[in-house]
């Protein structure tokens, strides 16, 4: 348990000296400095929580591939071949077991099971049953945990995507990447401790809303909020100068800028001058910096071919990805990428089709180059969606063609690197698809074995508020799935 | 009191010592509440107190009684006795087993806690009930002058901290006006203060801010944080939606100081006070400001239950500082909450008559349409133009009567023998329609021969078939008058195997507000039954024959010589053919009021006086024609000539028909103001079912899972609640009354440190959304106390409380201080020093604005579009969404106060958001106040603060010649003061740099001062005006304007 008191201490004490510490220094620019490796912990903005992390963390920093809209498990990863014998034939009541379903189907009188129209086959030294639709991430499937039985409490997009991403279906919680930068810091002091990323999906796909409480502060300090880099306009908000203004006018102008404020620090005393002092120098900071993290020119042949043709294709899935390495590299906390599009009520092999080719390559890219570079040990990486697809078709259903609705009941996730097993697979679902018959993972279990690799013991990492110690996985039990750590 | 020491570690550890527990000595007193209960409550209650579920070893160490109650010989706790007391023993036990708090609950007592527990049992072990559920009592001040700094001064001695002098004149307008209107003074209104030398000077001045107009929008904008206002939806698609009515009611509110109590009851149950106003009704927005869904697939219940808890809680958070939210899973563990009562509170808003799905709408019932305000523009307009023809009509009206005397008029009864009776027939539809426009509702019009079907009268009828739905054929465009005593007829022939449920006929006048209906009228729904919009005809008529349907067009409310535009066969279901429709009228001018003058006399005073002019109809008020005398027979026939008598109609030619000129003219005035009323906006509001809904306790908070019944009612650890009908449900006017009762023990106190955080930057309590046992002490209980009862003796009066803290001392000091000071009092909560806080988001950008000379003032309405980056919206919209694409508008919009911004929730504002504003998913009780450089770039950058630079730099030029003159016009808009020698010379250094720059980059300087839809004075030094863009722009990110000294 933190206190405010305590979190406001170690902020104003910590704010007094490194204020001084960088008050008026013209920190070199960024531009051609080398940026291999992280930065170092000399120029840390904010650090982390006194006594954390609780453990020595596997994982420094974490990457989350948001598969928005709930990718069908039945299309990609939980093979079923039984099903091809059910056709068309009602999902039988015992597997049903009356439980509740969308109100999208709740109205149709039949509940024909929709047997996987892509071939499956198996890969790497672990032999996991990969879908066609994914011929590049079945490369990697002995550096990935696969979980099949995550269950989540909603059924409907904007509660889902909300319990995810912060923990809780009600907005108001702080998503994941904010408890993540409050506990435990930043490591770098050109850029934002948590990035979020939005690229482009494919046109024909049912894309859903998302919303900025999925990478909101909540109620922590709002230096944690996700800040979005964007892929059109200002890659982050209000970077480029004004027009007619360049980078010269700007540093002239700061100096005089700090002068100033230097003058009114020592009239008035507030030590929060010294930090406004400092923050105008990490912004004419960023904004060198910037500019260097999103030209990729200076990527290998070689690096981006791991990621394919679209890595150098601004605002695609795989330069996200790509982007996202980078982040990482200099220092980025948390990555979230947020792909839109997986809401396949009706043609969904042709959208999930779609939806693997924008981001199969750019997913196994990503792992490929984390590891080639040493990264992956110490960076954790997350795939998954808010829910998984039912097994019985929503709408027509025919062997090619069928839609499948919500189904919160278990979906398939991965992990892989810092802190994470490769090649295994956890929990079992039944014949259907339809329940988990061992193992279940609530998406609080995700959340916490996703602290418990960045050292954080989820139980004991709560902040107060409105009477309350809140955590990030809520008031019910949560464990962090051991199968899986490393 | 503190001993030396403490002072010395207090000058140390500041927030330690402030905060946490403070280290005890054996002289002093324990206080339960002070001392022991925060211990208590976080470390184990959560095991020993109020959740019976949760509690172990049926020990609870929250009630006296229960804790040093003797079982099996042992007591928890026995009063002055620690070898008796097992909790102490378990405290300090060494054996892992044993000791508590237990390992697993990561709890762990610190020494100087242990202390306090340990003097606590053996000073007696008293307990205290919890210090915010009594009611606050004042004592009367020795010193009652001093009010407020009676208890601050007394504090900062008590902690040795001595208070700093009262801030320069300049310092202290700045201050004022941002607290007040949030907007820094401008110059003039300086200039006034400094001139002003008489005693009382401050006082004039908070009161001329506390009069502005400008103070219900900044007090406004806090409220609107906590009730969680916006104008999308906030789930899902987040489209929009219109309740701006209820944000300039909150506005309006604050400028009319309506009373706090008053302020309460009307946003918590205005729709229940007796003949609620429409204002009234949009107060009660506030519970619909909640974020829905109209996502697909949700399921019902779990959204009503869910809106339900939602309402209660902000309900009990902003009124009552209760966060009541845990107790809706289980009971509460640390407040006295039970679950049971959290489901009684949570049943006064379960009920209300929104739907779980929002339908994405714009307007989601229940709504009310808002009247224009008198002094509304286009109303003040309105009114003009009818006094105008109303004069015009009475000119012309004076000049018939003139004519009319002259007129030698026949009484048509005088004749012998008397003319005959005169029958007219006006056909409206027969064999087809006249030209004009066809629409139909179901299968295309179909009118048939008599081979094909029923016809009454010439070649075709009209035959419609409709499926258990609405069918009709609806003509417009005509131009019907309707005759003196016109009766309506129309043939009907209902298929005797597939009939009609219902058939109507309407007519449009400006609306469809006239209808006759024969059969089942509510399957065709439409108007108000037993108005002229439903009038019941009663059954249908006989099937398998042509009827004749006939009606006094009087029955449907169509005056004689109104215009009938339009009309539409209708009927609910079945077949139906129509035929030979039309109205007719016969005149007898022998015996017509509108012929004879006989006549007219002859009928009844009230039927009479209606034709007269206002003044004759007073003066012949109660005066039977035998009692006029020749002079006022000849007045009054004269005026009947000219109004009324159609035989006198030639002879007043052309006065009558330019009368009627000017009478279309206002009837299309008042054609035209009914459509502009039916075009304002609505807003949402509350209404509850007409019967409510049954409301259980929850188990585990499921909206699926009910288990006990419960009734309305308020948390029992408060006074009871009164109820308007003792024997009935409580309503939420009894709740909202409760509220403000005297004998409530919060209200008031949440009120007070609500406006004092607002002015202080914190709270006296600092958790001012939980005044539970789990929330902070207050730093000044005592004054708390004295404010909250001073607010509810002087009837809740809000500008008299702002004013009460303004003039303050505490409030006027300086807020510059030692560094000794910074450190002892970080927060600044003992207000040794003067509040400097970090300005808001909507702050910021208005004073830049008001800085520019851009800030366009205008008050409420649709929330505006104002200037944003690129692709705020567009990554995250929903494609089906209305807020999917940013659409900017232009002009005036683009400067107007930003608490008029339109505010998406799922994506709000980056300047907003960037500055720590909410989005207003939920209530929020005080912002963060952050210092990022994401910040620095909007206020370096952002074209809204750069074309405010660029406003702030042409009027220094305008000001004066002189650069000195110009930086120090700068410093006065922007700090309210002169600028210092040492900063001339800096920003003057700067300004040489950077027009030297300019003047040998005109093309830059040129981009520099375009920027922004504005546009640079015509001829203006462009480099020039660049360099001082950017000096502006330097000025306006100093941290002296970033915050509110």
């Amino acid at each position: 348990m933190i206190h405010e008191a305590q979190f406001t201490l170690n902020r104003r004490q910590f704010f007094g000296q490194s204020g001084l510490r960088m008050g008026g220094i013209a920190m070199p620019l960024m531009l051609g400095q080398s940026l291999s490796g992280r930065a170092s912990a000399a120029s840390e903005v904010h650090p982390a929580l006194p006594g954390l992390p609780h453990a020595a963390a596997k994982a420094k920093a974490v990457i989350y591939l948001h598969m928005n809209g709930g990718p069908s498990q039945l299309d990609t990863w939980d093979y079923k071949p039984g099903l091809v014998e059910h056709f068309n034939k009602d999902l039988p009541d015992e597997i049903r077991k009356g439980q509740r379903l969308s109100t999208m189907t709740s109205g149709q009188k039949k509940f024909p099971v929709a047997p996987s129209k892509f071939k499956f086959t198996q890969h790497g030294q672990c032999g996991r049953w990969v879908s066609e639709l994914l011929p590049h991430t079945a490369k990697i499937v002995d550096d990935i945990a696969l979980i099949k039985t995550v269950n989540t409490n909603a059924i409907n997009h904007d509660p889902a995507c909300t319990f995810v991403m912060t923990g809780t279906e009600i907005p108001g919680r702080p998503s994941l990447g904010s408890w993540l930068s409050y506990g435990l810091g930043a490591e770098t002091s050109d850029l934002p401790s948590f990035v979020a990323l939005m690229p482009r999906y494919p046109s024909g796909s049912n894309g859903q809303a998302l919303y900025s409480r999925l990478w909101g502060p909540g109620f922590l300090p709002g230096r944690h909020s996700g800040v979005v880099l964007r892929s059109a306009g200002d890659p982050v908000l209000y970077i480029d100068n004004p027009p007619g203004v360049d980078r010269d006018d700007r540093r002239a102008m700061l100096d005089t800028l700090g002068e100033l404020n230097k003058k009114s620090f020592a009239a008035v005393g507030d030590p929060d001058i010294q930090t406004r002092i400092a923050q105008y120098e990490m912004a004419f900071r960023m904004q060198g910096s910037v500019p260097e993290l999103t030209d990729i020119s200076k990527e290998t042949k070689a690096t981006l071919d791991l990621y394919g043709p679209e890595a150098t294709n601004s605002g695609s899935f795989a330069s996200s990805a790509l982007l996202a390495r980078r982040l990482v590299e200099r220092g980025v906390r948390v990555v979230q990428i947020m792909h839109r599009g997986w809401d396949s009520h009706g043609n969904l092999p042709a959208e999930l089709g779609n939806q693997c080719r924008d981001t199969d390559q750019g997913c196994a890219g990503l792992i490929q180059d984390l590891k080639q570079r040493g990264m992956l040990d110490d960076t954790l990486v997350i795939w998954g969606g808010e829910f998984g697809r039912t097994v019985y078709s929503q709408g027509a259903l025919s062997r090619q063609k069928y839609g499948r609705d919500h189904h919160p009941r278990n979906f398939c996730m991965w992990m892989a690197g810092g802190g994470i097993k490769g090649g295994v697979v956890h929990g079992e679902t039944d014949d259907f698809s339809y329940s988990p018959v061992e193992n279940p993972v609530n998406v609080n279990d995700i959340n916490a074995t996703i602290l418990h690799c960045l050292g954080i013991n989820h139980e004991r990492f709560s902040v107060r508020h409105q009477g309350l110690n809140l955590r990030l996985t809520g008031v019910e039990d949560a464990h962090p799935v051991k199968q899986i750590l490393a | 009191m503190l001993s030396q020491l403490d002072i010395r570690i207090s000058l140390l550890l500041p927030l330690l010592l402030l905060a946490l527990p403070r280290t005890v000595t054996a002289e002093e007193k324990i206080r339960f509440n002070r001392d022991v209960r925060p211990i208590l409550s976080e470390n184990c209650f959560a095991c020993h107190g109020q959740d019976a579920k949760k509690r172990k070893a049926k020990l609870r160490l929250d009630k006296s009684e229960a804790a040093i109650a003797e079982r099996d010989d042992i007591r928890a706790i026995a009063p002055g006795n620690l070898e008796k007391s097992e909790a102490w023993l378990r405290i300090i036990s060494e054996d892992k087993d044993e000791v508590m708090p237990p390992e697993d609950s990561h709890k762990e007592l610190s020494g100087a806690q242990k202390d306090v527990l340990r003097q606590w049992i053996l000073q007696g072990a008293q307990y205290e009930d919890h210090w915010a559920f009594i009611a606050p009592v004042a004592k009367a001040l020795p010193d009652a002058g001093r009010g407020i700094d009676h208890f601050i001064d007394a504090k900062l001695k008590e902690l040795g901290l001595t208070s700093t002098a009262e801030a320069s004149h300049n310092a202290l307008i700045r201050r004022v006006a941002y607290a007040v209107t949030g907007l820094p003074p401008t110059p003039e209104e300086l200039a006034q203060f400094l001139a002003d030398q008489k005693p009382g000077a401050y006082e004039r001045m908070v009161d001329r801010y506390l009069a502005s107009r400008h103070y219900g929008e900044e007090m406004a904008r806090h409220w609107l944080d906590v009730a969680r206002y916006a104008d999308t939806h906030g789930m899902h698609l987040d489209n929009e939606r219109q309740m701006f009515a209820y944000r300039d009611w909150v506005v309006d509110a604050f400028n009319r100081n309506l009373p706090f109590d008053q302020f309460t009851i009307e946003q918590i149950a205005g729709d229940l006070i007796p003949d609620a106003s429409v204002d009234q009704l949009v107060a009660t927005g506030f519970n619909r400001c909640n974020i829905t869904t109209g996502e697909g697939g949700t399921i019902a219940a779990e959204f009503i239950f869910r809106y339900a808890v939602e309402r209660a809680s902000t309900t009990a958070q902003t009124w009552l500082g209760l966060t009541a939210g845990c107790a809706v899973c289980h009971d509460h563990k640390f407040d006295p909450i039970p679950t049971k009562d959290f489901y009684s509170f949570y049943a006064f808003f379960h009920s209300n008559a929104d739907p779980a799905l929002d339908g994405n709408k714009l307007l989601t019932a229940p709504v009310v349409k808002v009247t224009p305000s008198d002094d509304d523009a286009k109303t003040v307009e309105f009114n003009k133009r009818a006094a105008e023809l109303d004069v015009q009509i009475a000119g012309i009206e004076k000049r018939i009567a003139a004519a009319a005397s002259r007129i030698k008029y026949v009484d048509p009864a005088a004749l012998t023998p008397p003319p005959e009776p005169e029958v007219k027939e006006v056909i409206w539809f027969e064999d087809g329609f006249p030209k004009g426009t066809i629409e139909v509702t179901g299968p295309p019009l179909k009118l048939v021969t008599r081979e094909e079907g029923p016809v009454f009268r010439g070649k075709l009828a009209i035959r419609r078939t409709a499926k258990n739905a609405i069918g009709q054929d609806v003509y417009s465009q005509g131009k019907f008058t309707v005759p003196r005593d016109g009766t309506f007829f129309a043939h009907c022939y209902l298929d005797p195997k597939d009939p009609p449920e219902a058939i109507m006929l309407q007519f449009f006048v400006g609306g469809w507000n006239h209808r006759v209906v024969w059969g089942a009228h509510e399957k065709i729904g439409w108007g108000k039954v037993n108005t002229h919009q439903r009038v019941d005809m009663g059954s249908l008529p006989e099937k398998g024959k042509w009827v004749r349907l006939e009606f006094a067009a009087d029955k449907v409310g169509l005056k004689p010589g109104t215009t009938v535009t339009g009309y539409a066969l209708t009927q609910f279901s079945g077949t139906m053919g129509w035929d030979h429709f039309g109205i007719s009228s016969t005149t007898d001018p022998a015996k017509d009021p509108a012929y004879s003058w006989q006549a007219w006399k002859a009928q009844p005073e009230a039927t009479r006086n209606q034709d007269l002019s206002p003044d004759l109809q007073k003066r012949f008020k109660g005066k039977a024609p035998d009692k006029w005398n020749t002079k006022e027979e000849t007045e009054l026939r004269n005026q009947w000539l000219g109004r009324v008598c159609l035989g006198a109609r030639k002879e007043l030619e052309p006065l009558t028909s330019e009368k009627a000129g000017i009478g279309t003219q206002r009837a299309a005035l008042a054609q035209e103001r009914a459509a502009y009323e039916s075009s304002m906006h609505s807003t949402f509001i509350w209404r509850d079912l007409q019967k409510p809904r049954d409301s259980f306790v929850m188990l585990r908070g499921a909206y699926n899972k009910p288990g006990e019944k419960v009734e309305p009612d308020t948390p029992a650890v408060l006074p009871p609640l009164e109820k308007a009908n003792p024997d009935g449900r409580a309503t939420r006017l009894d709740l909202a009354k409760w509220m403000v009762s005297r004998e409530n023990p919060l209200t008031a106190r949440v009120a007070v440190n609500r406006f004092w955080q607002q002015l202080f930057g914190v709270g006296l309590v600092k958790t001012g959304h939980d005044f539970g046992t789990q929330g902070d002490l207050p730093t000044h209980p005592k004054l708390l106390d004295w404010l909250a009862v001073r607010f509810q003796d002087e009837s809740w009066d809000m500008k008299k409380l702002m004013r009460l803290m303004l003039v303050s001392d505490a409030f006027r000091r300086t807020s510059s201080g030692s560094a000794d000071l910074w450190q002892a009092d970080a927060e600044n909560r003992y207000l040794a020093r003067g509040p400097r806080i970090r300005l808001d988001a909507e702050q910021l950008r208005d004073a830049a604005l008001l800085a520019g000379g851009l800030l366009v003032k205008k008050m409420g309405g649709k929330g505006v579009r104002t200037y944003q980056p690129p692709n705020i919206w567009e990554p995250v919209g929903f494609r089906g969404s209305n807020t999917a694409k940013y659409k900017r508008d232009n002009g005036d919009a683009l400067y107007r106060r930003s608490i008029y911004t339109f505010l998406k929730r799922t994506a709000p504002a980056p300047f907003m958001a960037n500055f720590d504003a909410p989005n207003r998913e939920a209530s929020c009780y005080r912002r963060d106040r952050s210092n990022t450089p994401l910040q620095a770039l909007q206020l370096l950058n952002d074209v809204q603060f750069f074309e405010a630079a660029r406003g702030l730099a042409t009027r220094m030029m305008v000001t004066s010649k002189d650069p000195a003159g110009r930086v120090n016009y700068a410093y006065q808009v922007v700090l309210s003061r002169a600028a210092a020698a040492d900063e001339l010379e800096l920003i003057g250094d700067y300004y040489q740099k950077q027009v030297a720059k300019y003047k040998a980059a005109p093309a830059e300087a040129a981009k520099a001062i375009t920027f922004g839809d504005s546009k640079p004075p015509d001829g203006v030094d462009a480099p020039e005006l660049a360099a001082w863009t950017l000096v502006a722009n330097l000025i306006l990110n100093l941290d002296e304007n970033i915050i509110r000294n």
